[in-house]
């Protein structure tokens, strides 16, 4: 059991509110990436700099949280559809939250290490 | 109980214990229903499929996402409409859930359609000005080493 606003809520709870979380999350962050995009009407300078703003490291971790926030809520919807679809499969509720958890972290294993390289020492 | 106006009041039964239950009426709500998981599904190519070229394999190939990049990448109609459907089914995919977010938590009837209202309002204007930069960038117009140079 974990905590969550003072009550108690199962991982099950977790991966519902999680998905509100990261769907909103991801909502905000594409008002604010149309707007950076549409300064490339504006000409090269005006979009490289609106872009340079988000080279550096502390933008780039952002972002490794924005493809978390979309790694999760794809696996996690991924999952509610197939149940919504084949309520055979909700025998495997929680195996498969439980499985679209682990799969979420595993996957931002490689790629969080990728999306920080050209910030890192061993990167260009 | 004579006192309550006639609204009926839906018991939502889900023992799946999937998501949200399809709707037993057709109808609009029954729609958005099956919207919201076609889309999702479109949406997982879409989505992870533009994340994983402009995260992943732009750092492999060491390249920068600046103007020139925007300019070869939009020079092709393919991206172009790519990013055109990736940007309207994200858009009222996202309003749509919002819009389910909202009416779980605002349940003042004034304040929910308040919130709505501006939620759609907002969407409605950026998914434009999303649709319009794709359909009036041009790639030729500040070009140093275009097709045409």
């Amino acid at each position: 059991m974990n905590r969550l606003f003072g009550y108690q809520v199962s991982w099950a709870e977790l991966a519902w509110f999680g998905h509100r979380v990261s769907g909103l999350g991801v909502l905000l962050y594409l008002f604010m990436h149309i707007v950076e995009t549409s300064t490339v009407l504006l000409g090269p300078d005006v979009y490289d700099a609106a872009v340079g703003i988000f080279k550096n490291l502390p933008a780039r971790l952002l972002e490794v949280l924005l493809m978390a926030a979309v790694v999760y809520h794809a696996l996690n919807g991924l999952r509610v559809i197939a149940m919504d679809f084949f309520p055979g499969l909700t025998i495997w509720y929680r195996p498969l939250t439980y499985g679209v958890i682990a799969a979420t972290v595993i996957a931002m294993v490689p790629l969080g290490l990728i999306m920080i390289t050209p910030f890192m020492p061993w990167g260009a | 109980m004579t006192t309550s106006v006639g609204r009926r009041r839906v018991i939502y039964s889900n023992p799946s214990r999937a998501a949200r239950p399809l709707p037993e009426a057709s109808g609009r709500e029954r729609f958005w229903w099956y919207f919201m998981r076609l889309s999702g599904l479109a949406l997982v190519l879409l989505v992870l499929g533009h994340m994983f070229i402009m995260h992943v394999l732009v750092v492999f190939a060491g390249q920068e996402i600046d103007f020139a990049f925007v300019q070869s990448r939009w020079g092709t109609p393919f991206w172009r409409i790519y990013d055109g459907l990736l940007l309207v089914l994200a858009f009222v995919h996202g309003a749509r859930g919002a819009r389910t977010v909202i009416t779980d938590y605002v349940t003042n009837r004034t304040a929910r359609s308040l919130v709505i209202g501006v939620l759609l309002a907002l969407a409605g204007i950026w998914l434009i000005l999303g649709v319009l930069v794709l359909i009036f960038f041009d790639p030729g117009v500040h070009s140093v080493s275009g097709p045409v140079s």
